[in-house]
């Protein structure tokens, strides 16, 4: 006997009860007494403690980032249908997400982050456009450099966010007058940053006018662990 | 590897809906838990299934773990391991046989894998060590397999309720050891 009094039964009972070796039948039963005997279940939780440590004789298995995004589209929403079942709803909350994000474009004299989460190189293929990103996740800051290039006369270059399968979502135009920005993401756009592609367009001026890319993609990059 | 105290944060900020801590959950736990899962239920879209599952149910319940008076991994582990073993018997029954055994007993690891994971399993093991080895198999059976009775009697060829006498017999002198 223990200092919790309890009989050699019911310890062994609730011990069966933790392995899942009752009858669903005696199972219930038991669990009907849990509630009113503390002692009962501190014994079950003394169990699964102590239990707990054979799970580590099962090998961990990195599951396949499919079950994340299940689980995050299932608990926050859907955002990772597949390109052509995303209807002009999307586009609109794309180009309204936009808008939103537009005036940070024009803040004055950002800085880099000093720790940065995330960073990446957006690059052309023939180094035409080159931009440095890195993002604050502390203060959902995307931070911005243009170190090379500019849009054709009459045109626009627009920033795309693409995370997972999920459609571009707009960042907003780049500015043509300053080299250095700051934008703040939506909370929504800041879950699956890793991994997660910064994309450039050739746009018309004032940018797609679909919410979606319309013109070439310029430049690319991956958001990379700091 | 995170400490008891990252998941634990992890927890309580997900119980307050904090997205990004439960990512930070997510990618601390889910390889453990997702490996608990697939030795469980030996099937990997299963297993993948019952994840998604699992930390549904952690998003949810984060905010009443505590009430159990159980650690925080514990408490991932028995989420995980309870939902893995509610599948398989649920497909047991569904198959309405056995079938399931001899495919189960391939996906135990081998002798050296459980070596390893004995250095770092702690009380348990050692008072399973105490325990007449088909008598210690027989509770790993139910915990890491999702064994029933009427599994352990088959493989250990004995009657169920002289499995069930073991078994009880077995918990009672495990629980003796785990106080010394």
């Amino acid at each position: 006997m223990s200092a919790t009094d309890l009989p050699d039964d019911d310890r062994a009972l609730a011990g069966e009860y933790v392995l899942g070796l009752l009858a669903p039948d005696e199972a219930r039963a038991f669990a009907a007494r849990l509630a009113d005997d503390p002692a009962l279940a501190a014994e079950v939780a003394r169990w699964q403690e102590d239990f707990a440590p054979l799970a580590g004789e099962a090998a961990p298995v990195m599951p396949p980032a499919r079950v994340w995004r299940a689980t995050s589209a299932r608990l926050f929403g859907a955002r990772r249908r597949g390109w052509l079942t995303w209807g002009l709803p999307l586009a609109a909350a794309a180009l309204a997400i936009a808008l939103m994000l537009a005036p940070d474009l024009f803040s004055r004299g950002p800085t880099a982050p000093v720790d940065p989460a995330f960073r990446a190189e957006i690059a052309a293929e023939d180094g035409s456009l080159a931009l440095a990103a890195a993002y604050d996740a502390d203060t959902g800051a995307l931070y911005l450099e243009r170190r090379g290039g500019s849009p054709a006369p009459g045109r626009a270059h627009e920033l795309w966010l693409i995370s997972g399968d999920a459609l571009p979502v707009s960042l907003g135009v780049l500015p043509t007058d300053r080299t250095a920005l700051s934008l703040t993401l939506d909370p929504e756009l800041r879950r699956d940053l890793e991994g997660a592609t910064l994309a450039v367009s050739d746009e018309p001026l004032g940018g797609s006018p679909t919410g979606l890319p319309t013109g070439a993609v310029l430049a690319a990059g991956t958001l990379t662990p700091a | 590897m995170a400490t008891r105290d990252n998941i634990e944060d992890w927890l309580a900020r997900t119980a307050q809906g904090d997205r990004a801590a439960f990512k930070l959950l997510y990618r601390d736990t889910s390889a453990k838990l997702f490996g608990l899962c697939l030795r469980i239920l030996n099937d990997r879209a299963e297993a993948e299934d019952a994840l998604q599952e699992v930390f549904v149910k952690v998003w949810h319940g984060a905010g009443s773990y505590r009430a159990n008076g159980l650690s925080p991994m514990t408490w991932l582990i028995a989420v995980a391991r309870n939902h893995a073993i509610d599948r398989l018997r649920r497909r047991q029954a569904a198959a309405g046989g056995m079938d399931e055994a001899a495919e189960i007993a391939d996906a135990r690891p081998g002798p050296e894998a459980q070596v390893m994971a004995r250095a770092e399993a702690g009380r348990v093991v050692a008072c399973l060590d105490e325990l007449e080895g088909a008598r210690a198999e027989a509770v790993r059976g139910a915990y890491l397999d999702g064994e029933t009775y009427a599994d352990l009697a088959e493989r250990f060829s004995v009657p169920f309720n002289t499995m069930r006498t073991w078994l009880r017999r077995s918990l009672i002198k495990l629980r003796e050891c785990l106080e010394r």
